[in-house]
């Protein structure tokens, strides 16, 4: 494992150092605004004391809220991307700050004050040459614990499409790549620890009172302040060209590959640039927005939940209703659907291949007759689902010897040693492509239709209307088994997600 | 004589508990008074009134003839030294930076003058040179006193305040400040209210000596007529051993049963 971690982060230093930056930025960021903002609060309800319950239970209430759920809360305002997390890391920061300061300020002993009172300092005096040196030490502890905290949870800004090491964990936990998991998470503890030695060391400095030690501490604070202002400046000046495509990708293997394809082919064939947000958490429900908002101008999506999701149908859809699907998009949000790429992600059912041939198994009908012989495997949730177990009973007549509950992951281990005989699966699972099974037809259209294409602001193809070309020479290129494959490259075989595109493409003869 | 300070018909209470109930008291310019009760008895609330930390809840303070109620009280407290007991210098500044505090509230621009002062008034009260770097916790308690004293000195104020300043160090350090202090106020003409509990420090010291009990002035005289002629019997009985505490030979001892008059005239 750990070797593993290694390789994968010699040969990825780049995107791990780049990932690394990012994560810097922003949790500095975050943590420059919590201590000045969260520093200022922190002082006014230490000095206007009544204020102080109902601030630190504000407070406190937003702390308690989870960070999965605040980061959703804070799409709708400030969009998906870096300010998102920021905000969100900043609202985490703020009350360890807030506390602290508080803490510190009105823990001071009262004799001292009184005594600079009587000495015949003004509040605002009294505030600065006494309180604040001597909370201090308190408020310095507190940005300790905030510092940590913040570099730590910054690693779920991911899940909003911000930067930072966080991409790489998630990336890693959707392409089933481990030990990438493990380099962005270690390099995380690494980063934290790292900030908290620096800051011990800023504390330990600041202890020292002898003139010398003073002025060292004036250089080294001076030049810790260029630098911190610099990296910011770098951060803030403007990188976005005029000309680039946002594309957005949900966390799914095969959207990662769908979305390195696009770009591969956007930058090759026209002179757009391209922004690509890999694996945005919550999918759809996080990307819609952002695409109505004109966050992003692309994303690969599936026709059955277009039709669910987005325009919120009942029913079920099938590709019957594609021409109503297009219209609505057009009508209610401005956008179309364009290339379709020709494999369907939708359920289905396998059977081990030497049963399907043995009693010639083709359909979800065929297995009417012998399902009383044949043990049926699914996760969890399938059992519990509306349209699951009971409903596909019902609808084909089928009466299964038992069932077993197992974690999606296993399924296909099971099946391979014969503890079951019957599946589900989904039609592009990686493990499709090289397990002895048959995946049979869903005749009576149980399922809906999940044909994936893509989702494109209107506005964005008439003014690039070269993109079209791009979505013509994708259209219908990759089958059921073409996707399922690449998913097993980049989740089994270890593949970069780039890598299995690229090779994708090359085979189809449109690289040039 | 000019009068520094005086209290005009003053009442404080907190709700319904009376802690001073009409004292009236002038105070000479120049005078060292000492202020002495038992604990509770309004000594350290009466000093406080002086600088405004306080505000009577009837009555008027007069410094140098004027209302307080009318004046600045932050212009007012840079005037008045002020020391109280304990360790209360600022510990996250030195030696020079506490006693250059008030002059820095005064006038920032004059860093010459406020650092000549500062230097001027660690010799007074004893403190070398050297010290001026060093941090509060790196002194011993009665440095401490003394940075204290130089500190509410270093404005050149008209009016020192003190509050039990000696109450936390040893005998023989209490003694050295006690000497040390009577010299100042010698040199300076500076008008002292130091509150003590210990009757002979308040003895020793005070020009005058102001008793108090359950926030009413008991006596206040000179320390000579304390001890020959009690007011009350709550100073009498203050001042009983101190009466008897002779300052003979050891061959006149026998004759010492009722000295403390002259004992008072030995210290003078």
């Amino acid at each position: 494992m750990l070797q593993n971690m290694w390789s994968v982060f010699i040969e990825k230093k780049d995107l791990f150092l780049g990932l690394l930056l990012e994560h810097l930025e922003i949790s500095l960021l975050a943590i420059f605004i919590a201590i000045l903002f969260g520093g200022i609060v922190g002082i006014i309800i230490s000095e206007f004391q009544k204020s102080a319950k109902p601030t630190l239970g504000i407070i406190n209430f937003l702390y308690t809220i989870p960070s999965i759920s605040m980061l959703g809360f804070l799409i709708p305002f400030s969009g998906i991307g870096n300010a998102t997390a920021v905000i969100a890391l900043t609202v985490y920061a703020l009350l360890p700050m807030v506390r602290s300061t508080h803490t510190g300020m009105t823990n001071i002993d009262p004799v001292i004050l009184e005594a600079a009172k009587g000495m015949g300092s003004t509040r605002t005096q009294i505030l600065f040459k006494v309180k604040m040196p001597l909370a201090m030490p308190v408020i310095l502890s507190g940005v300790r614990n905030m510092v940590t905290m913040t570099i730590a949870l910054a690693g779920v800004a991911s899940f909003i499409g911000a930067g930072g090491l966080g991409v790489a964990i998630y990336r890693g936990i959707t392409t089933n790549n481990a030990a990438m998991t493990m380099a962005g998470s270690l390099l995380i503890a690494i980063l934290a620890l790292l900030m908290d030695l620096i800051l011990g060391f800023i504390e330990k400095r600041m202890k020292k009172h002898s003139v010398k030690a003073k002025k060292a501490n004036r250089i080294m604070s001076i030049t810790a302040l260029l630098l911190c202002l610099a990296m910011i400046g770098g951060s803030m000046l403007p990188s976005s060209k005029q000309d680039t495509i946002q594309i957005a990708t949900k966390p799914m293997t095969e959207q990662y590959v769908l979305g390195e394809m696009l770009d591969i082919l956007i930058e090759q064939d026209t002179d757009l640039s391209v922004n690509l947000t890999q694996g945005i958490g919550g999918g759809t429900s996080n990307i819609q927005p952002a695409m109505e908002s004109g966050e992003f101008d692309i994303y690969p999506e599936y026709t059955g939940t277009g039709w669910n999701m987005v325009l919120k149908k009942e029913g079920l859809y099938t590709e019957d209703l594609f021409d109503t699907l297009q219209s609505e998009y057009r009508n209610s949000y401005d956008m179309e659907w364009i290339g379709m790429y020709g494999f369907n992600n939708t359920y289905g059912l396998a059977v081990r291949r030497e049963i399907a041939e043995k009693y010639d198994i083709h359909t979800y009908s065929d297995l009417k007759n012998i399902s009383k012989q044949l043990i049926f495997g699914a996760e969890y949730d399938f059992f519990e689902r509306e349209d699951g177990y009971d409903a596909l009973c019902k609808t084909y007549g089928l009466e299964f010897e038992k069932t077993m509950d197992m974690d999606i992951g296993l399924k296909y281990q099971a099946i391979d040693q014969g503890k079951i005989d019957v599946m589900t699966i989904f039609t592009t699972d990686g493990q499709l492509s090289v397990s002895d099974v048959t995946t049979l037809e869903d005749d009576k259209g149980f399922y809906p239709s999940y044909l994936c294409g893509n989702v494109i602001r209107s506005e964005v193809l008439d003014k690039h209307p070269e993109l079209k070309d791009i979505f013509n020479k994708l259209t219908g290129i990759i089958s059921d088994d073409d996707m399922a494959r690449m998913n097993y490259a980049v989740e089994t075989e270890g593949k970069e997600p780039r890598e299995a595109a690229r090779a994708f493409l090359e085979n189809a003869g449109l690289l040039k | 004589m000019k009068k520094a300070i005086e209290f005009k018909n003053i009442k404080k209470a907190y709700g319904n508990k009376v802690v001073i109930d009409g004292l009236s008291l002038s105070v000479d310019k120049g005078e060292f008074v000492t202020i002495i009760g038992s604990s509770g008895c309004g000594k350290t609330t009466a000093l406080k009134m002086v600088n405004g930390l306080i505000e009577p809840t009837e009555g008027d303070i007069l410094v140098d003839g004027e209302n307080i109620r009318n004046k600045n009280l932050t212009v007012l407290r840079r005037n008045i030294g002020y020391a109280i007991q304990g360790s209360v210098l600022f510990p996250h500044m030195t030696v020079e930076q506490n006693v250059s505090y008030v002059p820095n509230l005064l006038n920032k621009k004059d860093k010459a003058k406020t650092k000549s002062a500062v230097s001027k008034w660690l010799k007074i009260v004893g403190l070398d040179e050297e010290m001026k770097e060093r941090y509060p916790s790196e002194l011993s308690g009665g440095q401490q006193q003394r940075v204290g004293i130089a500190r509410a000195l270093a404005a050149s104020p008209d009016i020192l305040l003190m509050d039990e300043p000696f109450g936390a160090v040893d005998e023989i350090t209490r003694g050295q400040l006690q000497v040390e202090l009577k010299q100042i106020h010698q040199k300076t003409g500076i008008t002292i209210l130091f509150v003590t509990h210990d009757i002979g420090e308040a003895l020793k010291l005070g020009t005058k000596v102001l008793v108090m009990d359950k926030g009413v002035i008991q006596q206040f005289a000179e320390p000579k007529e304390l001890l020959s002629k009690p007011a009350t019997d709550f100073v009498k009985q203050l001042v009983e051993r101190e009466r008897r505490t002779c300052h003979l030979p050891d061959d006149r001892l026998n004759d010492c049963e009722y000295s403390g008059a002259s004992c008072a005239a030995i210290k003078e």
